[in-house]
């Protein structure tokens, strides 16, 4: 059975057809086509599917997607404006926090997140914040060291190329 | 090939060991990298996998009527549609080549099942909810067969043989054949046995170690297509696109210029993205269907059966000294649990042990057993961390026997440049007598241990791994603006493309903006060996050096007709090349292009192949705090001393260890497959299979020593591989110190922390 699902993804309206077993993280991949939110394990363990949604970080495996209907969904396709990024995207470049880049996108939504809601997080806070995020790559301090200095606006320039 | 590098490049260098972001970062942060997941092509359908039940059964029949029925299946595939790959079925692969059969039957059983989960058919459908009722449709007779789900039980008179036809390797007349056994390795001079009865204190553990999982966040993915003519395109998520071209080929029967490999991003591999998964059966729905295929493997399928562990193993070492600490002689024997098909290697893990040690006698027996889980495959250093849980903790108990400093003990019989190594060779350039005096005058080994009020222990662990080299190939075109494109025969898996695009500015002396790095396809890159054993960045370098300076070469040639002038009389420096002082004159690398653009093209090529080993050693130091009440440890303070040759770009090799190191813990502390008694793996879930967070790690600081390779580009060595082996014998010798009780089965998970202690009461209380 499918029905339309209407909601805002990014600040711009949407309406997909999906199926009633859809998760939204289905909804957003395969409907939508937003293919920056990832699948790392399909049952919230994993956080590489995390959203923000009505402003809240959620795992969008866990979410069905007759849920999101009427519903504010924030991907890591909105998280930059334009060309231009958001200091945590910056941040984890210039820091070395995205390696594979697999759950880079879930920790880019739960650091935002965090953020928006604790401009000036102690490590140990980040490190709660990204504690539903696995990242197999970095061992997390580059992760942390990049939002830490985002919270304190510090160093969050990529180093310009020699 | 070599002599080019037998001179250091102009120091110091502009590009080369700088701390420079990923040039593919912004593509990440932003969630525009494709990985295969992603990728939709036109009239795609999706394929999904039915697995076996049993741990151990003969498959009777598969009947795919009822499956085929349902309205959007498309497709159904059983071995029945490959040719029969048999054993020993050799293929060009790595150092030694590789057996097929052992990708065909981890690809799709043929007539027995040997784990939970193998792979038994495969569906296509129009959407995946259609193949997930489809896969329940297909009905398959099994016979089951009794099945052994330890090492200790495989080894058992009695147990129920998994490979009844095979003979095992290695096992020479009088030795007796180990139940189970694939093949059996032994490294040995002088008389161990007589050395350690003789010897002043032995130091012994036997330890246990659960599979574990590579646990890389992205699960297995790829797309297959057909065009009209028969030609398979992939676009892959692997470790080699050419080892994935090869044994994707080799399954299907097809002739290996009839199939191309397009790497995509790759969501983390440490080893288990070599062997091919889903491919092979992608490909051949694509072929029978005509229509595209995505197969995306979900968690549980690649934890129970889709995809290879890292094998569980039983080590018993035994390390003897005299009075004075001087250790003579070492002897391990290493069970390693291969899963259900043999061949899973243990000499290098055996070697690695006790690489770090100068002794006069060793004998080391390596023997890999047969269970019913699924097949192993490598794990970032394969074998290193479970032999080194073993070695490091008898040498610590060395160390606590003759009453020395553990880090002295250490220095008394540390492998030095020209020492033998375990395979009886001098050891080339290594550092550890360097690594072992930054140790002893850091703050982490000096400082006492912080005070708290529950137990605090400190541990030393060192850490060897050899790495390979093998084959890289790279080529660089010039573009029409004069700036150099660089194409990898390799997948970039750590910051490849960087550390490529920081060695080919630094060779044409341009900005690494002015560079552009990317892996190639199988049909347009040079033959490049897989992306694992530590030999991407060293050999990569090698192969990309080389072609810079073939295309410069060729350039020069040009420039100097340009300039009017003989190439001999020709210097190029930071994208300019000038004519001799006689008649001064100039000519940049981008108006050069312009001007000869379509002269011909510029083709510059680079192949590494058996570049000089660059051995990997280090050693780790850690604070670690037990609650006796409840058996959980905490890792209070973690420093990982690693000589790296030389650093290409300090944030990538910081990056490699912190990550290997938070690996390392993981399996040391909480990441072990938990088996029942049927073969259902019970924690087949990221919940369950306990990874560590980011509230689980303390912050890993690197000291990096930079003992340069000779023969090597730069000196480099790999890096990426020996920061896993030591963390779970650092914890255990943490541990002894805090707690007084040796820890040998791994994970040391807090029920098996309190089992210890209350071992040790026990023991105690009876006298």
């Amino acid at each position: 059975m499918k029905s339309v699902i209407t909601c805002e993804i990014n600040g711009e309206p949407r309406d997909a057809l999906a199926d009633g077993r859809d998760t939204l993280l289905e909804l957003l991949r395969d409907r939508l086509g937003l293919t920056g939110t990832k699948e790392g394990c399909g049952n919230g363990n994993c956080g590489a599917c995390t959203v923000l949604m009505n402003g809240e970080p959620v795992c969008a495996c866990l979410v069905l997607a007759g849920e999101a209907h009427g519903a504010k969904i924030t991907t890591i396709e909105g998280i930059a404006r334009g060309n231009t990024l958001h200091p945590v995207q910056s941040a984890l470049i210039a820091h070395g926090g995205t390696q594979c880049g697999f759950c880079t996108p879930g920790i880019v939504l739960s650091a935002v997140a965090l953020l928006d809601r604790n401009p000036h997080p102690s490590p140990h806070e980040i490190r709660h914040a990204i504690a539903g995020n696995l990242c197999r790559c970095t061992g997390y301090d580059k992760i942390v060291e990049a939002i830490a200095a985002v919270a304190h606006g510090t160093n969050i320039d990529v180093k310009p190329a020699p | 090939m070599t002599s080019l590098h037998d001179t250091a490049p102009i120091a110091p260098m502009r590009v080369v060991g700088q701390r420079l972001p990923r040039v593919d970062a912004g593509e990440r942060v932003t969630g525009r990298a494709i990985y295969p997941a992603d990728l939709t092509r036109p009239g795609m359908i999706t394929g999904l996998i039915k697995r076996s039940p049993h741990a151990h059964a003969r498959i009777v029949k598969i009947d795919a009527t009822k499956a085929l029925a349902l309205k959007g299946v498309i497709a159904v595939v059983t071995s029945a549609d490959f040719p029969e790959i048999k054993p020993n079925t050799i293929i060009p692969f790595g150092e030694t080549g590789a057996d097929a059969w052992v990708s065909a039957v981890i690809v799709l059983a043929r007539d027995r099942v040997l784990w939970r989960g193998q792979p038994v058919a495969a569906v296509a459908a129009v959407d995946a909810h259609v193949a997930r009722a489809a896969l329940d449709l297909i009905d398959v007779t099994y016979e089951p067969l009794p099945h052994v789900m330890s090492i200790a039980g495989a080894i058992l008179a009695g147990a129920p043989l998994l490979s009844p036809d095979l003979k095992p390797k290695g096992f020479d007349t009088g030795t007796p054949i180990v139940r189970n056994a694939g093949s059996r390795t032994l490294i040995e001079r002088g008389d161990t046995a007589a050395a350690l009865q003789s010897s002043a204190v032995v130091g012994g553990v036997d330890a246990v170690i659960d599979t574990a999982h590579q646990g890389y966040i992205e699960p297995h993915a790829c797309v297959a297509e057909t065009d009209a003519g028969g030609f398979v395109t992939l676009w892959a998520s692997s470790q080699g696109a050419f080892q994935t071209e090869i044994q994707t080929a080799v399954l299907l029967g097809l002739p290996q210029s009839k199939i191309k490999v397009i790497p995509l991003e790759i969501g983390g591999g440490f080893g288990g993205k070599i062997t091919v998964h889903v491919e092979p059966i992608a490909a051949r729905l694509a072929q029978i269907s005509g229509r595209p295929v995505k197969i995306v493997m979900s968690r549980e399928e690649m934890l129970t059966g889709g995809s290879g562990p890292a094998a569980a193993a039983q080590i018993d070492v035994r390390v003897g000294a005299d009075a004075q600490g001087r250790i003579t002689a070492i002897a391990g024997h290493y069970l390693l649990d291969t899963g259900g098909i043999p061949g899973t290697p243990t000499t290098l893990l055996m070697q690695a042990s006790a690489a770090c040690y100068q002794t006069p006698c060793l004998r080391l027996e390596g023997i890999d057993i047969m269970t019913n889980k699924p097949r192993t495959e490598a794990y970032r250093g394969p074998g290193g961390i479970q032999a080194a849980f073993a070695m490091e903790q008898a040498i610590d108990e060395v160390a606590l026997k003759l009453n020395i400093d553990p880090l002295e003990l250490r220095r008394r019989n540390a492998a030095v440049t020209g020492s033998l190594m375990p395979v009886g060779t001098p050891f080339p350039s290594i550092g550890l007598t360097t690594i072992l005096d930054r140790v002893a005058a850091h703050a982490c080994w000096r400082d006492p241990i912080a005070p708290g009020s529950l137990p605090r222990g400190r541990g030393l662990a060192l850490g060897y791994w050899r790495g390979t080299s093998m084959t890289s190939a790279a080529h660089v075109t010039i573009s029409g603006d004069g700036r150099p494109m660089v194409t990898m025969g390799s997948v970039d898996i750590s910051g490849t493309r960087t550390t490529m695009a920081q060695v080919a500015a630094e060779e044409f002396g341009l900005s690494i903006g002015d560079v552009h790095v990317a892996s190639g396809d199988t049909k347009s890159a040079g033959y490049s060996d897989a992306a694992a054993g530590s030999r991407v960045g060293r050999t990569m370098a090698a192969a990309v050096s080389e072609a810079c300076r073939d295309a410069l070469a060729q350039l020069t040639r040009r420039a100097a007709e340009k300039l009017q002038t003989t190439v001999a009389n020709v210097t190029y420096a930071s994208g300019v090349f000038r004519s001799g002082a006689a008649a001064p004159a100039s000519i940049s690398l981008a108006d050069l292009m312009r001007a000869t653009l379509t002269d011909g093209a510029i083709v510059g090529r680079g192949v590494s192949t058996k570049l000089p080993f660059g051995v990997e050693i280090g050693a780790h130091v850690a604070d670690v705090e037990a609650d006796p009440e409840t058996g959980q440890v905490t890792v209070l303070r973690y420093t990982a001393f690693q000589d790296v040759g030389r650093a290409l770009n300090p944030v990538a090799v910081e990056g490699q260890i912190e990550g290997s190191v938070v690996q390392g813990l993981g399996w040391a502390l909480t990441e072990g497959f938990d088996y029942a008694a049927d073969g259902r793996l019970r924690n087949a879930s990221l919940l369950d299979y306990r990874m560590p967070t980011a509230l689980d790690v303390p912050p890993i600081e690197c000291v990096l020593i930079e003992t340069p390779v000779p023969g090597v580009p730069y000196g480099l060595r790999g890096v990426g591989e020996m920061p896993i082996v030591p963390p779970a014998a650092t914890i255990a010798n943490a541990l002894r110190r805090a707690l007084g009780v040796r820890l040998t089965h791994m994970p040391m998970t807090p029920e098996r922390v309190l089992a210890a202690i209350k071992g040790a009461n026990f023991g105690k209380a009876s006298g």
